[in-house]
């Protein structure tokens, strides 16, 4: 991987767990829903598995929680919620991303697409 | 009646992904592994009969390297450390108090409830603990004792007569010699008496101001 590439991904790992709160603000969602929603994202999401390490992060961070649900085709399925705090970190890079784009676009303003 | 082929692909896939995990805890190892099987079973009802080789393969490919999975999943616990913890709680107040002035309402006993709650904290580096733990063992406990040992002053002293049998004979004579111990020994106690007082408070503050300083720093869930 380049210095370039590997600064991207960091980039956009680093964005991840605020995608994935995103994407649970209207409803609980599974897992398999969620890398779903996510692989529909280019580049978003690299590898769909480690969408669970990062949700058990986000579990023990308190930003979610999560409900195992008796599933009629199978083994009980675990979907994921926010919390209060979930919701305010959301909140907060939400603000903090905007202004960093803002900045940011403004600087590349001249670059030639 | 799925494929054998595309079965033993699974097969593998989650043995390797085992194998990656093992430093992992055993019950996380075997929670992370029922998802990814649980994650590979729902991907597989979507294809007819379960998917043949080439397509359960893709599929595999798009959950990822194994070790990739098993890496994240280690950098799950690196995150217990302080900086995800809430900070300046009780403990941490208590801790603050009793270093400097336990040692006056229970010499050493006062002081070493702080050391105990300050060890306990997680809101300081083991170095900031270290600091805080010897400057200085006691606290204000040895204020009182640092006191009174420069103010009185060993610069008296009293002789008593003994008869040859080691009876008193006559009354104790006292003398004050006044700067029996000269000058240099009085400001040395007199450096000791400062440091005595200064450094359990500078020790206090300086955990103080560690603290405040760390719980500004925003924490974010990082990646």
């Amino acid at each position: 991987m380049t210095d370039d590439e590997a600064r991207l991904t960091q980039l956009r790992r680093g964005t991840l767990p605020y995608c994935v709160l995103a994407l649970l603000r209207d409803q609980p969602r599974y897992a398999f829903d969620l890398v779903r929603s996510l692989a529909e994202i280019d580049g978003l999401m690299t590898s769909e598995g480690t969408i669970y390490p990062l949700l058990n992060r986000l579990r023990r961070d308190r930003l979610v929680r999560s409900t195992l649900q008796e599933s009629p085709t199978g083994p009980p399925r675990r979907y994921y919620e926010l919390t209060a705090d979930g919701t305010e970190a959301l909140t907060g890079f939400a603000a903090e991303w905007r202004a960093f784009c803002a900045a940011v676009d403004t600087l590349i303003a001249e670059v030639p697409r | 009646m799925t494929d054998p082929a595309a079965d033993a692909l699974v097969g593998d896939f989650l043995d390797v992904l085992q194998d990656e995990l093992a430093a992992v805890p055993a019950e996380r190892r075997r929670e992370l592994t029922a998802e990814i099987a649980g994650h590979i079973a729902q991907a597989r009802a979507e294809l007819p009969d379960g998917g043949d080789a080439d397509e359960v393969a893709l599929l595999l490919d798009r959950i990822g390297d194994p070790a990739d999975i098993a890496r994240d999943a280690r950098d799950e616990d690196e995150h217990e450390a302080p900086p995800q913890q809430r900070r300046g709680g009780w403990i941490e107040g208590l801790a603050l108090v009793l270093l400097p002035l336990g040692g006056l309402v229970i010499p050493v006993i006062g002081w070493f409830a702080g050391v105990v709650l300050l060890w306990a904290s997680n809101a300081w580096t083991t170095r900031e603990k270290l600091v805080g733990t010897f400057v200085i063992p006691g606290g204000y406990s040895f204020l009182l004792a640092g006191t009174l040992l420069v103010t009185a002053g060993p610069g008296g002293s009293c002789s008593q007569e003994l008869s040859p049998v080691g009876e008193p004979i006559g009354s104790e004579v006292c003398t004050d010699t006044g700067g029996g111990v000269g000058p240099v020994v009085e400001v040395l106690l007199l450096v000791l008496l400062v440091v005595l007082l200064v450094a359990p408070i500078a020790s206090a503050l300086f955990l103080g101001l560690r603290l405040r300083r760390r719980n500004r720093i925003p924490t974010l869930v990082g990646a």
